[in-house]
């Protein structure tokens, strides 16, 4: 079979691009490692010779300084709040508008569904200045409920709940309504578990989204305490980095990816599915 | 307690279309009821007015003597199994036969033991802690019964449930479906299209057409003396035989003359016709492929059917019309043979225009 000069191009074009494929998770995971190797170097070193990182001796102390003195955490907290309780509401409104589109008949449905898929041609920036003042006046600013609010009304997660429920027979409420299920039961215990994939897909684009937002929260979080890690992060960089040393800096930076590092890890399935756009099974 | 069923005058109208108009069937306590007809005759459609999945727009349906047209699906003590098998994919196979059962509060004991004894009845036991997913076609379908069984409702609905089966596992789930309804005494209404189901598994047929019951019978009363020529189309294989022809009715029974001189007397009494033109309908094993000269009609044939115990001969008369007559299993007719045909008039059938029949009295 190996003569077969079809198969042996096809072996050639596939180790073509598994070098391709290396050569491209070099580019994307050498900033990562530089950013790793920068926070376990000192900082006086860096400032006098900035290729010390390549070489010996590295030291903890970025990471004590950052323990001891930085707000990070408080940024992280923050974040994980933001984003986790935006993920949750999230999925929960998305869900409920889901099923309420796909399987219930009322005046103005298909209406309102329009209505809703309208909302993701409408750029954050259009509304960014009247949601300000809304927020203002209603003192949201610089509190939990004001970053998360309005990330909620999610266009997009009520269309892909929408489509993923019609997706599912209706055959099956039909013989949970003959297993005489309520309404409820029937969208939590039979349908809501079908929607899993759908929902880990939401649940991931959701929470990366919120916890790499940076628009929002530079308005709305004004206060240090209340900032979140980007902003937070940011905000250290602007404030003249060689004082508090690159060292420092990137050590923050490793405490601040490693909540998304480890979100990666649990939900890499639904990750890598979600991106390619295939459904779960 | 088995149900017996009553559905009173009732009709269903999607928009402005109607489709169930008027009708009205009586269902027996344990007696298994098929709807047959083609598809979009109303048949399943009225199988789910009755499950409480489709509302009725007129007239009623009682259990019992107790309406539940007006109950939702659950409350009416009936289970339905369906063409896709509708089974919860992401419950395992016990818990899918539990589900219903949790949803009115029996106990766990109760729903353990029903759900084993369903398991063991269908020889699924061994498959209880598996999901949908990981059944055969055939599986599938005994869960799906299993979770209807475990239920001891007052009826079963099936809806098409062997349809999505090979042509072997079908037959072979049709012999254990009327094993089961031995052992189940409950009512059962089952709807199919296919004929050879509805024979086999009716004691009861109804025949459904164009939103209408065309024939309620046994299975024999409807091969054998069926109401109209709808039902002698659709029930048997091949459909039965029609001709036109011209009656003599001159003498006691009636005399169909067909084209080309050939006559057949019938068992029917000429008293019984009224005017207007009639169709001569005749099944295929009445009309016996004979030498030519004997038999009262000759033809030629067009095509043979090989069918094993029996040869299925389709001969053209004189004037064009095609008949199917049977001969023995090894027959020697070739295509193109001329044949005789020999016609049992005491086995003929006559339609007036309208459709409906007249029966010969030895069928």
């Amino acid at each position: 079979m190996s003569h077969n000069p079809a198969i042996k191009g096809r072996a050639f074009g596939d180790r073509v691009l598994l070098g391709l494929v290396i050569l491209l998770a070099i580019v994307m995971i050498a900033p990562v490692f530089f950013v790793v190797a920068l926070s376990l170097k000192n900082n006086q070193e860096l400032m006098v010779d900035p290729n010390s990182v390549f070489r010996l001796p590295y030291t903890l102390v970025n990471y004590i300084n950052t323990v001891g003195t930085s707000s990070v955490f408080r940024w992280v907290l923050n974040s994980a709040i933001v984003a986790g309780g935006l993920t949750i509401f999230t999925l929960v409104l998305s869900s409920l508008a889901g099923y309420g589109f796909a399987r219930l008949n009322f005046p103005g449905r298909d209406a309102l569904f329009i209505i809703v898929l309208l909302g993701l041609a409408v750029p954050e920036q259009a509304v960014l200045v009247a949601r300000h003042q809304i927020f203002s006046w209603i003192g949201l600013h610089n509190s939990y409920p004001g970053l998360i609010l309005p990330g909620l009304s999610s266009a997009f997660g009520v269309f892909l709940m929408t489509q993923y429920f019609r997706a599912i027979p209706k055959e099956l409420d039909e013989a949970a309504m003959l297993d005489n299920a309520s309404r409820f039961r029937i969208f939590w215990k039979v349908l809501l578990p079908l929607t899993v994939p759908a929902q880990a897909t939401l649940g991931i684009f959701t929470f990366l989204g919120a916890w790499n937002d940076y628009f929002w929260p530079l308005i709305s979080a004004t206060k240090k305490e209340m900032f979140t890690l980007t902003v937070g992060i940011a905000s250290t960089q602007v404030n003249f980095a060689q004082s508090q040393g690159i060292g420092f800096l990137m050590a923050q930076a490793v405490f601040a990816g490693a909540p998304i590092l480890i979100v990666y890890l649990f939900f890499q399935k639904y990750i890598v599915t979600a991106v390619s756009g295939a459904a779960v099974r | 307690m088995t149900a017996h069923i009553e559905i009173k005058d009732v009709v269903k109208r999607f928009g402005a279309a109607t489709v169930i108009d008027h009708l009205s069937l009586s269902i027996d306590p344990n007696e298994f009821m098929v709807f047959l007809g083609p598809s979009g005759c109303g048949k399943s459609t009225l199988l789910r007015m009755i499950a409480g999945l489709e509302s009725v727009d007129e007239g009623t349906i009682s259990i019992n003597g107790q309406r539940i047209d007006n109950l939702p699906p659950g409350q009416r003590d009936i289970a339905m199994v369906f063409q896709s098998y509708a089974l919860y994919p992401h419950m395992t196979v016990a818990d899918n036969m539990a589900f219903g059962l949790r949803n009115i509060g029996i106990s766990a004991d109760v729903i353990s033991a029903r759900v084993t004894e369903a398991g063991r009845m269908l020889e699924i036991g061994h498959l209880m802690e598996r999901k949908p997913g990981q059944l055969s076609g055939g599986q599938r379908q005994r869960v799906a019964i299993g979770r209807a069984i475990v239920k001891e409702p007052k009826a079963f609905l099936f809806d098409e449930p062997l349809s999505n089966l090979d042509a072997a596992l079908r037959v072979r789930t049709r012999v254990e479906l009327a094993q089961l309804r031995h052992r189940v005494k409950s009512t059962m209404i089952f709807v199919t299209h296919d004929q050879i189901e509805a024979m086999t598994l009716a004691d009861r047929i109804v025949v459904m057409n164009n939103r209408k019951i065309e024939q309620i019978g046994t299975p024999m009363e409807i091969y054998s003396r069926p109401a109209t020529r709808f039902v002698a189309t659709f029930v048997g294989s091949p459909a039965m035989n029609f001709v036109d022809a011209t009656l003599d009715t001159s003498g006691t029974n009636v005399t169909a003359r067909f084209a080309g001189g050939v006559s057949v007397e019938t068992d029917i009494g000429s008293n019984q016709l009224g005017d207007g033109k009639y169709t001569f309908g005749i099944r295929s094993e009445d009309v016996r492929v004979a030498p030519v000269g004997q038999g009262n009609a000759e033809g030629v044939v067009d095509v043979i059917e090989r069918l094993g115990e029996r040869t299925l001969v389709y001969a053209r008369l004189g004037d064009g019309q095609q008949v199917v007559g049977s001969d023995a299993g090894n027959s020697p007719v070739a295509v193109g043979d001329r044949i005789g045909l020999a016609f049992d008039g005491r086995k003929s059938h006559l339609f007036n225009e309208a459709g409906h029949a007249w029966h010969a009295r030895g069928v």
